[in-house]
């Protein structure tokens, strides 16, 4: 009695998720990934793989996304390492140093983004005042003002995982190494860093995944230069109402998603079995 | 009071009250609100100040505006059967592209009195003219003094002599245009477009424009942060930013002139209070007010009395400014538009 309880209680407990992910979430999707095959061919794929331009906006989209994994892990690690260790007080404005502005909207971070970093910017204005350039940097409407933004975006995505396993980590194992001899940095990289590998690791794949549906901030500070596959989406969905083109190039970007997410998870897991 | 006045008055009497019977019989029940999709800005604020609010005033029916125009969307929502817009705006070759296609209502005569528009504007079945505007370049004044910047394409081309960012319409419409002038295309020859050219043409300005702009918002605000200092933008966006004292200079030669059209979509809910709304905007002094604010003088041809002589030279249309720009062939671009914008798209993304 008790263990069907048991066997029925979590199932209820998630019927009202499951139904809503299956409806809101998987019918749609289902829906749209059927409309790239609406004709019953596979034509909105061979346009999509026949021209070069696409498959370039894909990889381009894939560089960007790993660029700004790599950058917000880079970032991340230290911060999270701030987080887990310092005291009480210092956690707590570093929370608030991470939360407020994951808080606010994204359109508003994006936009404040262009105060920053235009030709007439607040970093350009201090650069050219001090003299320490003679024109303005391009820091906008390219690549690098889309980095930027997507980094800033995406930071708490790769800060919690990585403090979520630093939290965990027993201390005693960093503390028997040095009594055991080990100097602070053989500790570091022998005994905390594989510890916290799976929270880097989670933390990339999320970052990685999310940036590559990005479609705001490149809308906004790439200045149409810089083309993501989410823009080139939203262009046949709204301009040129092209609806299999677009869901076959969803389809695509989905793939590419799960793909990357299999491949890290197998890594991931061969990673936690080792220890 | 003699007899006959009285009956004569009576008389009278009984025809008003009968007419406004028999009107109010043959309209259509009134909505609490009817939708006009627009392109937003100065000219959502120009419509509201001169029609909207003159046609809530007359028939009490909310007009509720939304930006911006979609062509596609209006497709989409036509072919579903399910109108949200009583009233689209489109860019004018769209709107003879959406009539081809079968999407629009026609423009009812008896309701729309556009006896004195000229041309085409007067006779189009489908399509209300609404007003005339032009893709004009713009540039700093803290970069070249007001006139003594680039006057044409070619010049705009000419990056040596007039250095600095770009910026332009992330769309082919006007481009093309300004790029064969650029490379030494008369004005009167522009048509059919050599686009072969054009694009040979549009390479060499690429890397040197900025910022390939997608709303008109986005045009000017360009300017007056000085990310570029030289770009394109419809001449009422300038107005609005130099009336805030923004310092820009606007530059009419070769402006591509083209009337702003607006439609009513096939199936749209409401579609005779649409026509009422399309005869409020057809009226010469309200035409008037609209282009003292927004710079976009209306086709009613009577409106030009009422236009103020000061906002006159700011106007497409005024004497000075007219015969140095060319007009848009619509035609054109409703033949070749769709195919235009694609390849436009791969254009802009190729590296």
């Amino acid at each position: 009695m008790s263990a069907r309880r048991q066997g029925w209680g979590p199932l209820a407990a998630g019927a009202l998720p499951l139904a809503f992910l299956g409806v809101l979430f998987l019918y749609p999707v289902a829906r749209l990934l059927l409309l790239s095959v609406e004709d019953g061919s596979l034509r909105a794929f061979e346009r999509a793989a026949a021209d070069a331009l696409y498959l370039g906006v894909l990889l381009e989209t894939l560089k960007l996304s790993l660029i700004v994994a790599a950058i917000c892990l880079v970032l991340a690690y230290p911060a999270a390492y701030f987080l887990a260790t310092a005291s009480r007080g210092w956690a707590a404005l570093g929370f608030a140093c991470l939360l407020l502005p994951f808080w606010s909207s994204i359109l508003v971070r994006t936009y404040a983004w262009t105060i920053v970093l235009g030709r007439n910017g607040v970093v350009n204005r201090l650069l050219l005042e001090t003299g320490l350039i003679a024109e303005p940097l391009a820091l906008l409407n390219n690549e690098a003002g889309v980095v930027v933004g997507m980094v800033h975006v995406l930071l708490p995505y790769m800060v919690f995982p990585i403090y979520a396993v630093m939290l965990r980590i027993d201390r005693d194992l960093a503390a028997a190494a040095s009594g055991l001899g080990a100097s602070p940095w053989r500790v570091f990289t022998r005994i905390y860093f594989p510890l916290t590998l799976p929270g880097a690791f989670a933390g990339s794949v999320l970052v990685f995944v999310i940036a590559l549906g990005f479609f705001v901030t490149p809308a906004i500070l790439g200045g149409g230069r810089v083309v993501t596959i989410g823009l080139l989406i939203e262009d046949q969905v709204r301009r040129f109402l092209d609806w299999p083109f677009a869901a076959a190039l969803a389809a695509l970007l989905l793939a590419a998603a799960f793909l990357i997410q299999g491949t890290f998870q197998r890594v991931l897991r061969g990673e936690t079995r080792w220890h | 009071m003699p007899f006959r006045l009285w009956m004569a008055l009576v008389c009278f009497a009984i025809t008003v009250l009968l007419n406004a019977t028999v009107k109010a019989q043959n309209e259509p029940p009134k909505p609490a609100e009817i939708v006009v999709n627009g392109s937003g800005g100065a000219q959502e604020a120009g419509s509201k100040k001169a029609f909207f609010e003159e046609f809530e005033k007359r028939t009490g029916i909310k007009v509720v505006a939304t930006s911006p125009p979609n062509f596609a969307k209006l497709a989409a929502m036509v072919k579903a059967g399910s109108v949200e817009w009583t009233i689209a705006e489109l860019d004018i070759e769209e709107a003879i592209r959406a009539e081809q296609m079968g999407l629009l209502e026609p423009i009812d005569d008896k309701i729309v009195d556009r006896s004195r528009f000229p041309g085409e504007a007067r006779t189009r079945k489908y399509v209300f003219s609404r007003a005339v505007y032009s893709t004009v370049m713009g540039y700093r004044t803290d970069a070249w003094p007001a006139g003594r910047g680039p006057k044409d394409w070619k010049d705009f081309w000419d990056t040596a002599k007039f250095p600095g960012p770009r910026a332009m319409q992330n769309r082919p419409v006007d481009n093309l245009e300004f790029a064969l002038l650029a490379d030494g295309v008369a004005p009167d020859k522009l048509y059919p477009l050599d686009v072969e050219r054009a694009y040979r043409s549009l390479d060499k300005i690429k890397k040197h424009v900025a910022v390939w702009w997608k709303t008109g918002a986005q045009s000017a605000q360009l300017l007056i942060d000085k990310e570029v200092v030289l770009g394109t933008a419809w001449n009422g966006r300038y107005f609005a930013a130099i009336s805030k004292g923004a310092p820009i200079h606007v530059e009419w030669n070769q402006g591509s002139l083209k009337e702003s059209a607006f439609v009513i979509p096939k199936g749209a809910k409401d579609a005779y209070w649409g026509q009422r709304l399309f005869a409020v905007m057809t009226e010469a002094k309200l035409q008037a007010v609209y282009a003292n604010f927004a710079t976009y003088p209306g086709l009613n041809l009577d409106s030009i009395q009422f236009t103020d002589p000061k906002i006159a030279p700011q106007l497409p249309t005024h004497p000075a400014n007219l015969p140095r720009q060319f007009w848009q062939d619509a035609r054109w671009w409703a033949d070749n538009g769709a195919a235009m914008e694609e390849r436009w798209a791969k254009w802009v993304i190729a590296k």
